[in-house]
Formats: structure tokens, sequence, C-alpha cells
């Protein structure tokens, strides 16, 4: 894990100095004649992944690549599958992979060379101990560690008492939480919510009793906009030991899409996004009840001066 | 086996020792070893994760070598198969809204009558207005090529089966895997074969609805009556004209009856395949909505899905009865064709019309009416106005019911929860409360009775994954021995080791255990409902459309207001379970309360029974085979869900095929996948013996 971290780490520096560069040195404008564009007519595939911040992502930079003169396709895939699919061509790429999720598998492929890595989405997530914010009074001193470690009995439910309830992240993400639990006998206990849809239920009837809770939770999401929440600090050094680190947000292709298609490998290595633009398109989608993809299409619209110079980094 | 039971009760009512008693006796005296042992002897109770055999990495490394060899074979056929989808996909999104409900509406007329037609109508007109017509049509491309390619695959093995004695002896088996291997299961070789994509879903809804079809063509050409078949000999037909003019013609209701059920099986699957990847359709919109907890519109898709159910069962079980009954009308084509005809004007029309009113093609979204809110404010408003009696709930269904079955009352009596410790004290008062309950059963109700009693005293004292694996293996030999004779009674013995030799012991118990107080409580609340339909035309009317409603509804609908109301945990994968597995017990006990004949029922009343005692004396005990026939399938329902109720955060069997679904891992998908089949075909295999038994005892059947 660590090690694939610091790699991508590295590129992603690289891949934004270099988008930086292009914006610098493109000047205002036209964009170059697409003679070249596209290479193949064949679609790109684009994979959609479980969840709405990744699905703005990449319908913006499909719709990007669209606008540039190429046939667009998306397909769903859980991000293991995904892994496979973009490595066979299924796939032409995936945008928005995190670090902190992507199991064995993913690490796996990278290290073959079976997947090209594009670099970080651009996105400044967060991952942690979260809870509603109404919780601070019913445990002063939050989001303090100490308060944390000693308030397990405001959490605690008839089931877990005397410890503290922790409702942890779905089986299947890999159980982080749990293991700093037990590592530092802590007083609570885990309780695997199943999916994303489990912990957003969670939160959601928690915050509308005002009942305690504690759950692992990441950021950006667009449940945060709802309900205010606090974040637990844990210390550097429990986060360092239970890989709790802050969590790339990665993008991977197919590697024979660099020759295939050579300029939207380059616009995708190019394409970012950031985590305010991508919250406040969340909102749109997830609490407003619009379309992702006529939210995205506004929003390339209206910032051209944010992703034509990747085009044209592109085209160069 | 009936006259050697005959002799055994003949036996006990003699007042010597029932021999049937006896392995009971001695599974008696190892459970009392094993209890005295545990300690010591912790084997006993937890495998040794040693001895486990690592099969799951060998299937694993096997599927994945063939995956990668036949790859390309595979991806071809998903490639083929890319067009007619995208074809009629294409198809259906061109034709204009209301060309594709006065399509619809005339099949419904000719299919069954105006009734239908309305029906069809309304929800058509649902679909629309609710936003979620475009995924609708989605889905009905993706059934309507699945649906034709299950039906000719089903047809297919159903008449080989039929030709070929051997080809059946494998084939039936197969299909009692392939109906009781979870959903998830079944996508993840799908996967690694084919990719991933709406047509992967396609392909797995068409192999998961095949088995319908095959069972009710091979019955069907089976029961074709000799004399029919004997004439056709006669007339001097071929083998080949004997089969496809006389016997499949013949055959023909049956057929139908496999339609019917391989296009509700596919719609299911189809709904379920979304999450190896659909676009756009009724499935992808329900994980969308389940991964935002946002039941409203959950819902409201659902309803989609239960529509479309609907409209496809009625209209082919309409073709059903209409085949073979229509007589030939005379005149030109034109005349005889004269509905067609009008369809196919008006649709036209329709299509003109949409060229100029733009509405017409693409339904506006200003238009659309959004339900979605006031569905989510009632399940804020129950949440928030009643948590104390959803605490409540919570904690008796959980203190009293669900715990102490799950880790035994050894455990869980605590302060915290029963107010008291589990002391000497308690445990004494609890020995002997529960034998005079044991007593009382063995006395009133019979031996059988009274070893179930124990059993069930035994099991809340420790907890069924508490249970020694030697124990439990050795009770379900014997009764699966004493009910179904000694080769189910080997084939469970042999498949609970090989659960054992893989490690995943403690999920199937767990799996039991969710399941097994499912099934319980659904058969508390289902079989009084159906009774109470069945002495009803009224309530009948009205449980009915529900009864359609709730199994029909995809399951993941389910998940999100358990969790509102009752957060992550047992309860709302139990209650899930619940109201997905109910559905058989009502059904099967009110068509068997019916079934019983009404010359027995007057036989019974002209002897000056009263009501109550003609239903607990005459129709009850007549219906029981029945009836046990439906707990059976809430059991097979319930263990199917269990995959689905994953999502929720359980720790069983399902869970365990759920992460090889997300993980792309053959070998523990299998090995749990094949797992939850087994304790199915087990339980079924149990039930339908004392089922027979019984009514061959009763003399009905």
């Amino acid at each position: 894990m660590l090690g694939v971290q610091s790699i991508t780490r590295r590129l992603t520096m690289m891949t934004a100095a270099g988008a930086l560069a292009a914006a610098v040195t493109v000047g205002s404008g036209t964009l170059p004649a697409a003679a070249e564009v596209p290479e193949s007519s064949d679609p790109i595939v684009l994979a959609l992944l479980e969840w709405t911040g990744q699905h703005v992502t990449t319908y913006m930079a499909g719709q990007a690549l669209e606008r540039m003169g190429y046939t667009v396709e998306y397909k769903t895939a859980g991000s293991y599958p995904s892994g496979t699919a973009t490595a066979d061509g299924d796939l032409t790429a995936t945008l928005e992979v995190w670090d902190n999720n992507m199991g064995e598998f993913w690490p796996k492929l990278i290290e073959e060379g079976k997947v090209d890595t594009l670099g970080s989405v651009g996105l400044d997530g967060g991952e942690g101990f979260v809870y509603p914010k109404y919780v601070e009074e019913m445990c002063p001193g939050l989001p303090a560690w100490d308060a944390f470690v000693k308030c397990s009995e405001v959490f605690a439910t008839a089931e877990t008492m005397p410890n503290g309830r922790f409702v942890e992240y779905p089986a299947d993400w890999g159980a982080r939480a749990t293991e700093l639990i037990k590592g530092e006998g802590l007083a609570y206990d885990a309780v695997p919510a199943g999916s994303e849809g489990a912990l957003v239920a969670e939160l959601k009837s928690a915050a509308e009793k005002k009942q305690p809770l504690v759950m692992m939770f990441w950021a950006p999401h667009f449940i945060l906009a709802h309900v205010p929440v606090g974040w637990v600090d844990i210390p550097n050094e429990l986060r360092d030991k239970y890989s709790l680190q802050k969590p790339q947000m990665l993008k991977f292709a197919w590697p024979g899409m660099k020759d295939k298609w050579p300029a939207a490998y380059k616009f995708l290595q190019a394409f970012q996004i950031d985590t305010d633009t991508q919250q406040v398109l969340m909102d749109l989608v997830d609490n407003q009840g619009q379309d992702a993809r006529e939210v995205t299409a506004k929003w390339l619209d209206e910032h051209p001066d944010v992703w034509k110079p990747w085009v044209e980094q592109a085209m160069m | 086996m009936t006259l050697a039971n005959n002799t055994l009760d003949a036996a006990a009512r003699r007042g010597g020792l029932n021999p049937a008693l006896a392995p009971w006796l001695a599974l008696a005296a190892l459970a009392a070893a094993a209890f005295l042992l545990r300690e010591q002897a912790a084997w006993l109770v937890r495998f040794p994760a040693e001895l486990v055999v690592p099969l799951n990495e060998w299937i694993s490394a096997v599927t994945w070598w063939f995956a990668e060899e036949a790859k390309s074979v595979f991806r071809a056929i998903t490639w083929l198969l890319e067009w007619p989808m995208a074809w009629l996909q294409g198809f259906l999104h061109w034709l204009p809204w209301p060309a594709f409900m006065i399509g619809a509406t005339a099949i419904a007329l000719a299919a069954g009558g105006w009734r239908l037609a309305v029906f069809t109508l309304v929800a058509l007109v649902y679909m629309l207005v609710s936003g979620y017509w475009k995924p609708s049509m989605n889905t009905l491309a993706l059934v309507g090529v699945s649906v034709p390619l299950s039906l000719s695959l089903g047809f297919l093995l159903g008449i080989w089966a039929f030709k070929s004695r051997r080809a059946e002896r494998a084939i039936m088996p197969t299909l009692d895997l392939m109906q009781t291997i979870p959903t998830f299961a079944y996508l993840i070789p799908i996967l690694l074969l084919f990719g991933i994509g709406p047509v992967v879903g396609l392909i797995a809804s068409a192999i998961y609805a095949a088995p319908p079809m095959v069972r009710n063509t091979l019955l069907g050409l089976q029961r074709v009556p000799s004399d029919i078949v004997e004439s056709g000999r006669m007339s001097g037909s071929t083998r080949r004209q004997l089969l496809w003019w006389v016997q499949v013609p013949a055959a023909l209701p049956t057929l139908m009856i496999g339609v019917n059920q391989t296009i509700m099986a596919a719609l299911s699957m189809v709904i379920i395949a979304a999450v190896v990847g659909s676009f756009e359709d009724i499935g992808w919109e329900l994980l969308t909505t389940l991964r935002k907890a946002d039941f409203g519109r959950s819902l409201l898709a659902g309803v989609c899905i239960v529509l479309i159910a609907m409209v496809f069962d009625r209209a082919s079980r309409g073709f059903a009865l209409r085949t073979g009954l229509a007589p030939r009308r005379k005149g030109t084509f034109l005349e005889r064709h004269r509905g067609l005809a009008v369809t196919l004007a008006l649709m036209a029309a329709a299509i003109g019309l949409a060229h100029v009113f733009d509405s017409l093609h693409a339904y506006p979204n200003a238009w659309r009416v959004d339900l979605s809110q006031p569905l989510n404010a009632a399940v804020s408003f129950i949440n928030t106005t009643f948590p104390a009696t959803l605490e409540w709930i919570k904690n008796h269904i959980l203190f009293y019911f669900l715990l102490p079955l799950r880790s035994g009352f050894e455990l869980i009596v605590k302060p915290s929860t029963w107010g008291f410790e589990m002391s000497p004290t308690a445990a004494a008062v609890y020995v002997v409360a529960a034998g005079a309950a044991v007593a009382a059963a063995w006395r009133f109700l019979g031996w059988r009775m009274g070893v179930a009693a124990t059993i069930v005293a035994v099991v809340y004292y420790v907890g069924l994954v508490n249970v020694p694996w030697p124990v439990f293996m050795a009770m379900v030999g014997i009764v699966a021995w004493q009910v179904a004779g000694r080769r189910v009674a080997l084939f469970a013995l042999g498949v609970m080791a090989a659960m054992l030799l893989t490690g995943v012991w403690t999920e199937v118990m767990l799996s039991i255990y969710l399941c097994g107080a499912a099934v319980v409580i659904a058969a508390l609340i289902g079989c009084p409902i159906g009774i109470w339909a069945a002495r009803n035309d009224r309530v009948s009317a009205v449980v009915n459309p529900i009864v359609d409603t709730l199994q029909t509804m995809p399951q993941f609908v389910y998940l999100i207001p358990v969790i509102m109301f009752f957060q992550v945990g047992d309860l709302p994968a139990l209650l899930a379970i619940i109201s997905y597995a109910v559905t058989p017990a009502i059904r099967y006990t009110e068509h068997g309360i019916r079934g019983v004949r009404p010359d027995t029922i007057e036989a019974a009343r002209s002897m000056g029974c009263t009501e109550r005692q003609i239903l607990w004396q005459v129709q009850l005990p007549l219906a029981l085979p029945e009836i046990m026939l439906g707990i059976n399938q809430t059991i097979m329902f319930g263990l199917a869900m269990l995959t689905v109720s994953a999502l929720v955060g359980t720790k069983e069997l399902g869970q365990l095929v759920y992460r090889a679904l997300t993980s792309a891992d053959p070998g523990q998908g299998a090995i749990a996948g094949f797992s939850i089949a087994f304790i199915a075909i087990v339980t079924d295999r149990i039930v339908q013996a004392w089922s027979a038994r019984k009514k061959a005892a009763l003399g009905i059947g």
C-alpha cells in the first residue's frame, strides 16, 4: 500500500506541474485544429463506480472528451471488477480510484504494468472517524482523541454495553478502524455496515433523532452537505500505524489507450477536479435530484478557462 | 419407510421403548459429553483453522486460468449479444411514448381482456409521470433479449432431458443447484468470463431464468397423455413429427407456465445484475438510491418493476389460457386482424404526431411528479416520532429472541440486558422451567415434539454458534434419516463435512440462525394471514395484491427503511428477510385451506362441528402438508435473501458471497454459494419427504 502511495504521489506532483506549465504557456483561446482527433472512432469507455462524486468526475472528463470529438461510453462496475476490465481494455479508463479502497487487486495490476497510472484526480480527500456535530454536547472535548477514547459509554447501545458502538466500513472495504480499536484496546465494538447506503442511513437516522453516533467515513461526500459533522482528531502515529492516511484519488487507463487515442490519453493525464467543485456538483445531483450529466455539461459550459488548457495541452 | 414408522409407533403405543428414540438418546449422550468437554476440547466448537482445506484458493486458481484461456470465446458471445440489445434499446427509445402505450395496451387487451389493458395503461402512465420511462425501457430491452434466450435454452434442455434419461439425470440436480445458488454467487464467474456491462447482466439473467423453463418443458412432455402419443404414432408420424406436431402442442399449457416463471425470474435477476454493471435501467436506479439511502426514490423505482412484473405475469398467463382455444376466424387477412391493423394505424399516427409535438417524444421533465419527498418524510416522521418505541421493539426482539438463539442465554443474560446475571441459581431455574416445558410437550404432543422442545431449550442455553459441530451434524443426520431416508441423511452429512473442511462452519451456523429465526416469524405472521384470507374473500382480495407486490418488489428496496429504523445489525437483516420470505407462507396456507374438499367440510358440519372445530380439526390438519410446502418455500426465499441482506452488514454466508463478488474471488464465492444451495437442498428434501408422507397418511394428494 505504502509503496503504491509514494509512487502515485510523485506522479501526482509531476502531472500537476505539467498541467500548470501547460496552462501558463498556452495563451487564451482557440482550440488547435482537431484534424487528427479522434484518432479512432471506437468509443472510449469510462467506468462509473459506486458513488456520485466519481460519476461527476467521470462525466466531466467524458463530456470534455466528447467535445474534443471522441465517442464516449460509460459502464458501471464495482471497484475490483473495474480493475480487471481496465487491464483488459473493456474499460478504457477508470477515474477516481481511492487508494485506501483498492484492496490487493489494483496494486498488483499497477505493479505488473497492466494498467497505466495517470496521476491524481486532484481531490483533497479525508477519511476518519466522523460524528454528527451535536454529539460534541454529549461528549465535551470532542474532537480531541482523548475525549473520543473516554466517551465510549456515550456511544453504547444495549447491544454493545458497556462498550461504545462504532459503525465500521462494509466488510469488503477492509477493516482498518476495527484493527485500530482492537490494537489500541479501545472500549468500542466495531459493527460493519454492509454498504455505503447503510452508512448514510445510519448518519441520517441518528441526525434525525439526535442520537449519538460515531463511524468510519470519508470526504468529500454529499451527505456531509446535509448533516453537519465533526472529525475525531486521530493522532498521526495511529493514522500511520493503521494506514488511515489521507487517501489519494487516482486515474488509471488501459495501457493500449496511449497508442489508440494519444490525445485523449494526454487529456486524461492533465484532467483535474477540485474538492469544492465536486462537492457542489454532487449536492446538485444527490440533494436536488438533478441529472449528473446535465450538471457537468453546464459546468463545462461555464468554465472553459479551466478545462480548455488541458485540451490544448493534449493536442500538442 | 412409512411402514417401518407405523411399526415403530405401534411399538411405542405398546409401552416399550420406541426404537426411533434410540438415536436421539445417543445424541443426548454425545451432546452431554461434548458440553462437559467443551472447555478442554475447543475444537469441538470451533473447527481448527489448520485443518481447513484451502479449496477456495484452488477453485480460484482454476477459474482464473480457465477465464484467461477461454476469454476470447466468451467475449465474442458478449459482443454478439450487444447487437440485439443495442437494437432493441434504440427502438424503444426511438418509439414515442404514446405509440408504446398504444402497442402495449393492445397486446394486454388481446392477452387478458379490458381489465388487463386498463391496468397496463395505468402502469405505463405511472412510469412516465414518475420519470422512470427511460430506465423502464432499458430494463425492458434487457428482459426482451434475455427472456427469448432463456426460453430457447430452457426448451432445448427440457427436450433433451425428455429424450434421454441420462441427460435428465444430469440436468435435474444441476437445476436444483441453479435455483438455490444465490444470485450474487452467479455473477462472479459470469463477470470473469463475460466482462462487465449491461450485456453481462443480460447473460446472467438468461442463465438464471432458464431452469423453470427446463422443468416445465420436461413436465409438460411427460404428462402428454399416452393415447394422444399413440394416435400420433398410428398416423405414421416420424419421431421428429411426433415431437413437434403432437407432443409439444399438447404440452403447450405447461410450457406457458414455464414461460411465465422464466419471465419473473429474469426480471428479478436483471435487477440484481445491476451490481456487475448496467446503465440507466431500473436496477441501476435502485442501486444508486440505495447508496444514497433515498427510500422514496427507491420505492418509486421498485414499483416500476412490480408493475412490469404484474403485467407480464397476467399477460403470459392470459396467453397460456388462450393457447389452442381460439377458433380461426374467417375472412380476408385485414378482416381477421382488424385489431392489429387498428393498433398499427394508431401507433403510426402517434409517431407522426410526435414529430410535430416534442413533448410526445420525450416527456418533459417539468411534467414529472416526484412523490419521493413525501415518502421520505413519512420515514423520517416515524423515525423521529417513535424513537423510544422503535428502540423498545429492537431491544426486546434482540434480547429475548435473536441474541439468545445466536449466542445463548449463557452469554446474553447480563444486568444490562435482562437485568440480572446468569448465576447458577438462574441457570437452575432455567433448567427446571425448560424441563417442565419439555415434559409437557412430550406428554401432550408426542415424543417428536418432546425431542424438538429439548433441542430448542438446549440451543437457547448455549447458542446456535456454540453448538459443537459433531452434535449439530449428528442431529441433522438423524432428522434427515428418520424423515427422508438414508440417502438424504448421507447427502446431508457429506455436505456438512464439506462446509466444515472448507472453513465456513461459523458462517453456516450464522446463516441458519438468521434464516431460521426469520422463517419462524414469517410463518407466525404468514400462516394466520393465509387462514384469514382463505376464510374471507374480501380479505383475500386485499391480501393477494400485497403479496404480489412484496414478492416482485426488488429486494434492495426493503433495506433502507429497516436500517433507518433499527440501525445496522442482525435485526434489520432479519426484518428484510421476513418481508421477502413471508409471501409463500401466506399463499400456500390460503391455497391449502381453500383446497380442502367442500364435502369433507360439509360432513364435519353435519356432524355438528363448530366453525372453530372445523378450522382446527378438519381444515388445518388436512392443509398441513400444503402449508409445510409453503414454509419450505419461505425457507428458500429466506436463503435467497441472505445475500442481499449482506448489504446491511450481516456476518453469514451471504456476506461471504457478497465480498467474493466485490473482490472477484470465485473460490470464496463458490464455497459460500454452494453452502447456501446445499442448506436449501437438504431442507427441501426433508420437508418434501415429510409433506409427501403426511399426504399419503391423510389419503390426499
